[in-house]
């Protein structure tokens, strides 16, 4: 019964670690879905921006009858530009946060396994049953899951830091690249682990 | 929607010899001010609304016009007597669905265009208010205000600026409408679009101009 113990407080800490993760990983879902159309907009800001510098505004007759118009337009779009930026910045505070309840919750699993290390002796760490993966994995798991979180959270930071207007041409490809970060990191992984994870968690 | 017509006042017979203190009522010129205070408001909602439809409206027109103009090209690539037939109905049909869409934003541009008459009469009466205050109290300094810190020249000066912005923009607005169905270049096209959406002569002090307006007549609260 006392060998069981600290293994039951390690399962307990696991299976409250991984409900918070199904929890952020929806946050986080929903929050890259509410970036999509920001990132769109801010593309066809960069057309328009792009489209405007193209034009001489002095060799259309139509516009000509139309005083400062060009800095006026551009003004403007500027503006919207920064609005579009501003929300992404609290979208990307929104996932900086999911980044850290998760990085918190796997480092309070990671501190109550090393309490109990000693105790559970390493067969009980390395066994796996129908119903349960391993602590072992388990707690690996977690680690790439948080390690995932880290990194695509600053590929994304980087990303966004990167946009300045002086540069259309990149600021019209980023959804493209905003998709990239997506496409290159395996997606999945959290989905996947919780899949792994989840008749442990009803258990 | 702010109600205009709200600031009713109270007759002065019903609230005699009643010790409760009431409301002060508000002087005729200040209701006219407040209740213009709400149209501006109102009438800058109803604009934007339409504004959006009108973008809505001039989007398809540079997408009926951009696949005209493709359609254009491939018929004059392949112009094999076979497709003689086709070639003259499809123009056709495509014509009539960009003229449907130019009396659309015709229309939406004579929606703005009542607005925007609405506007300059709610200047010319505000100023109406300044020139009743003058002729009142000719060249005494001692003028009381109205509300709370606002002259009431600052009501006009204010309503002058707004009615100048949209009235400027309308101009722009009708060039787009008359140009944009008639345009080829691409640069061009979302360069009107892009006109028409961001509304340059509306300027970014426009809201604060409102607002103050609104926060001054008691429409908002502090």
């Amino acid at each position: 019964m006392t060998q069981e113990r600290p293994l039951l407080a390690v399962q307990a800490a696991l299976k409250k670690c991984f409900l918070a993760v199904q929890q952020q990983q929806g946050l986080w879902q929903s929050t890259l879905a509410d970036c999509r159309p920001l990132l769109a907009a801010l593309r066809n800001l960069a057309e328009q921006l792009q489209a405007a510098q193209n034009l001489r505004f002095e060799d259309v007759p139509s516009l000509r009858a139309f005083p400062g118009l060009q800095e006026r337009l551009r003004r403007k779009q500027l503006e919207a530009g920064d609005t579009a930026l501003d929300k992404l910045g609290e979208r990307l505070a929104a996932l900086l946060k999911v980044r850290d309840t998760v990085s918190s919750h796997v480092g309070q699993v990671l501190q109550i396994y090393e309490q109990h290390a000693d105790t559970l002796g390493i067969d009980a760490v390395l066994q796996a049953s129908v119903l349960s993966p391993s602590v072992a994995d388990m707690l690996e798991w977690l680690q790439d899951i948080e390690r995932h979180y880290r990194s695509s959270y600053l590929k994304r930071k980087y990303l966004l830091s990167s946009i300045h207007w002086g540069d259309l041409a990149n600021t019209q490809a980023l959804p493209k690249a905003w998709d990239r970060i997506s496409e290159d990191e395996h997606q999945d992984l959290v989905q996947d682990t919780l899949l792994n994870v989840s008749f442990f968690l009803e258990e | 929607m702010i109600s205009a017509k709200k600031c009713q006042q109270i007759p002065a017979a019903k609230t005699l010899g009643s010790a409760t203190p009431r409301k002060p009522v508000l002087s005729v010129s200040a209701r006219k001010i407040k209740d213009n205070a709400a149209d501006w408001h109102n009438l800058i909602l109803k604009w934007e609304t339409l504004n959006d439809a009108g973008f809505a409206t001039a989007n398809n027109i540079a997408n009926t016009k951009i696949s005209l103009l493709s359609d254009d090209k491939i018929e004059l690539e392949s112009s094999s007597p076979a497709f003689d037939e086709n070639a003259e109905q499809r123009p056709r049909e495509y014509s009539k669905e960009l003229e449907a869409l130019c009396e659309e934003l015709q229309a939406t541009l004579d929606g703005l265009t009542k607005i925007q008459v609405k506007m300059e009469k709610l200047s010319s009466t505000t100023k109406g208010v300044c020139e009743l205050e003058n002729y009142h109290y000719g060249q005494d300094s001692k003028r009381p205000l109205l509300f709370h810190t606002w002259p009431t020249a600052h009501f006009y000066e204010a309503s002058r600026q707004l009615s100048d912005m949209y009235g400027a923009e309308l101009l722009l607005k009708r060039t787009i409408v008359e140009e944009l169905a008639h345009t080829t270049d691409h640069d061009l096209t979302l360069t009107y679009l892009s006109l028409w959406l961001h509304q340059p002569y509306v300027q970014s002090n426009s809201k604060l101009l409102l607002e103050s307006m609104l926060l001054e007549t008691g429409h908002r609260a502090l």
